[in-house]
């Protein structure tokens, strides 16, 4: 237990874009930034002497904003942007997502029902965009978030086509 | 797809309107605005008030209804069925057959008092992921209804053949039927497992608590005046106790006979038939094809008499807890067999390494010792010692539990098939079709990173979406993989 085990199936061979984690730590720096205004409104409008809890949150929120912040924009995008990777095969589409908790999912092409491209305010900012594979079962969708969005869009665009040619029953 | 011009449309039956009324379905809407008025201007106390109120409220009923079957009809083309409804916003649904996935007919008591059914047809929606959508055809003549059933379940698949004619409450068998063939029938002594399944428990529940609740907004001077006994002795604890549990029994027993009363499951050509109910009589078809696996759920209650209950995964098939029942209670041995048929079982489950029952006793016994931890902490300081002996027992509790929710584990893959099984207070195992696993998923928390453990969902477009084997061993998780899916499936392991 001493060495980290293997893996249980291996990585996708691709990693994301670099700018993903210059997009994780603009959204780490906005949500404190967020939590330091709300602390900051407690601080100002609710009186100092107000009984137990309020002092308990006076002396918690402060150390939960930092500890959020140290998290949020200098571990996380790292450590995400380490695990996360992706994949195209012949036969399938493979994604790693996570940062503690890893999921990787597979999702054969002959099964695929729509691929969707979407774009968020943020990522257009940074030149991303998030590939959505659907497929008939609710727990089986693959998001292959931040990709360069020439690339996303290529990705989308081989994938439907190639779900055209090999779809089976699809369900 | 949409017929170039729709057939004038169909009406429901005119008794339909009787059974509206009666229900007031229309005018349930405009019920509390009339209260309302009527709050507001004062009814007056003599009985005319409320004669007219009543009367007031069965016209409008009436004509609400009228004015609904006026405007509905519906129409079966040669390639889609088509709806026609509404007063203002006229709204009209085309949904073309081969899109029909499962056809509904069902008879609640009053329609049946009128000699008519309803319909509910259920079609996939697009490409949505989850979609369902369905038509409901509300009143029709028993015969109509078994007829639309027949021709949108046949036209879809196969030139309209005679009709087949699935009026089992008579015995007015049609020689030219298809051969039908009876898979399992509801056998009355299976009632008495009923008092150890949580759903039918729940029943004489609900029933006691809208009984408590009527009688809390019953006017003051019709409760009886009734003495209660003011010393709580044994023998009335104890009779009141003997009791509670009757009517539980009782009620439960009674419960699971309203809704299986009757229960028949036959095959007939590509499809299975369902059919069962006391008060509404279901008739809920299911197509061979499109059932992708089945689950035989065991409740503890239930495990311990040897009970089962098995439904089957079908895709886009909504509501699917209820209509996909194939068999809704009964001896274990029958739920399998009837299983067995539909998929074949991939063998023996492989019981998970012992990392996972570790994993499973500490997290049971994790939030015992949370308490625990509080409670010593409150003995300390307050001297509060109810929650540290709290603690304890919880505690002392997750260890079974941990080890039930262990043993409950286990996987097996096949070469048609799959199975996983997971669950101590509903157990449940679940058999899939290798063609249902459409994706895998594996994940792996950090804890289970340490223990070398893996969960594997295999995600499915049928039932509840994804199935998990739950703390594989992760040197195994690949190898499972690969055995229930094949070659696509290969691009997961490790060395390749």
């Amino acid at each position: 237990m001493t060495a980290p085990p293997p893996a249980p199936v291996r990585d996708p061979a691709w990693p994301l874009s670099r700018s993903a984690i210059g997009l994780w730590t603009t959204q780490g720096v906005i949500s404190t930034v967020v939590y330091v205004l709300a602390l900051a409104a407690f601080f100002v409008f609710v009186p100092g002497d107000a009984g137990t809890p309020v002092t308990l949150v006076r002396w918690l929120g402060p150390v939960l904003v930092v500890v959020h912040g140290a998290l949020a924009i200098g571990v996380r995008p790292r450590l995400r942007y380490r695990v996360h990777r992706w994949e195209v095969t012949d036969e399938a589409v493979f994604t790693l997502t996570g940062w503690l908790t890893r999921t990787w999912t597979l999702v054969p092409i002959s099964r695929i029902q729509t691929v969707d491209v979407t774009r968020g305010v943020l990522q257009g900012l940074f030149g991303l965009s998030t590939v959505l594979v659907l497929t008939a079962s609710s727990q089986g969708t693959v998001r292959m978030p931040h990709l360069e969005t020439d690339v996303a869009r290529r990705v989308a665009d081989d994938l439907a086509r190639r779900a055209e040619l090999v779809r089976d029953e699809a369900t | 797809m949409i017929d170039p011009a729709p057939q004038p449309g169909e009406r429901t039956s005119p008794r339909v309107l009787l059974v509206h009324t009666i229900t007031f379905r229309q005018a349930r809407a405009l019920a509390p605005v009339v209260l309302g008025i009527g709050a507001a201007r004062g009814l007056g106390d003599g009985p005319a008030a409320l004669v007219a109120l009543v009367v007031g409220i069965t016209v409008l009923s009436l004509l609400a209804a009228a004015v609904s079957w006026w405007r509905f009809s519906y129409a079966v083309g040669d390639r889609a069925v088509v709806v026609t409804r509404g007063l203002l916003t006229r709204s009209v649904r085309t949904v073309p057959l081969d899109r029909v996935r499962g056809v509904e007919v069902e008879a609640p008591l009053l329609h049946r008092v009128f000699g008519l059914v309803r319909v509910r047809i259920d079609a996939a929606a697009g490409s949505s992921v989850t979609g369902t959508e369905e038509l409901l055809v509300d009143g029709v003549p028993r015969a109509e209804g078994d007829r639309l059933r027949a021709v949108l379940l046949t036209r879809r698949a196969r030139p309209a053949a005679g009709e087949p004619e699935p009026e089992h409450d008579a015995a007015q068998d049609d020689p030219t039927e298809p051969v039908e063939e009876e898979i399992a029938r509801f056998d009355n002594r299976w009632l008495l497992y009923a008092p150890l399944v949580g759903g039918y428990l729940a029943v004489p529940l609900a029933a006691v608590g809208a009984l408590t609740r009527l009688a809390d907004e019953l006017p003051e001077r019709f409760v009886p005046d009734v003495e209660g006994p003011d010393v709580v002795d044994g023998p009335v604890v104890a009779i009141a106790v003997v009791a509670a549990v009757l009517v539980l029994v009782l009620g439960s027993v009674i419960g699971a006979a309203v809704v299986n009363w009757r229960f028949r499951l036959v095959r007939r050509g590509g499809s299975l038939i369902a059919v069962r109910g006391l008060v509404t009589r279901r008739h809920t078809e299911l197509e061979i094809d499109r059932i992708r696996g089945y689950t035989v759920s065991e409740g503890l209650g239930m495990r311990l008499v040897g009970a089962a209950r098995a439904s089957a995964l079908v895709t886009g098939l909504g509501d699917a807890a209820r209509r996909g029942q194939l068999f809704p209670l009964g001896p274990r041995a029958q739920a399998w067999s009837l299983g067995e048929r539909i998929v074949e079982a991939p063998g023996p489950l492989r019981a998970h390494p012992p990392a996972a029952r570790r994993r499973a006793v500490v997290r049971s016994v994790v939030p015992g010792s949370v308490v625990l931890l509080a409670g010593a902490v409150l003995t300390a300081t307050l001297g509060w010692w109810g929650v540290l002996v709290a603690g304890i027992v919880l505690t002392v509790l997750g260890v079974p539990l941990g080890l039930g929710l262990y043993a409950a584990l286990g996987h097996a893959a096949g070469p048609h098939s799959l199975a996983v099984r997971s669950g101590w207070l509903l157990r449940s195992h679940t058999v899939l079709q290798r063609r249902a696993v459409i994706g895998w998923q594996v994940r792996q928390s950090p804890f289970q990173r340490r223990a070398g453990l893996a969960t594997v969902v295999a995600c499915v477009g049928a039932g509840s979406g994804g199935y998990a084997a739950v703390d594989l061993a992760a040197d195994e998780a690949a190898g499972f993989v690969t055995t229930a899916s094949g070659r696509w499936a290969g691009t997961l392991h490790p060395s390749s």
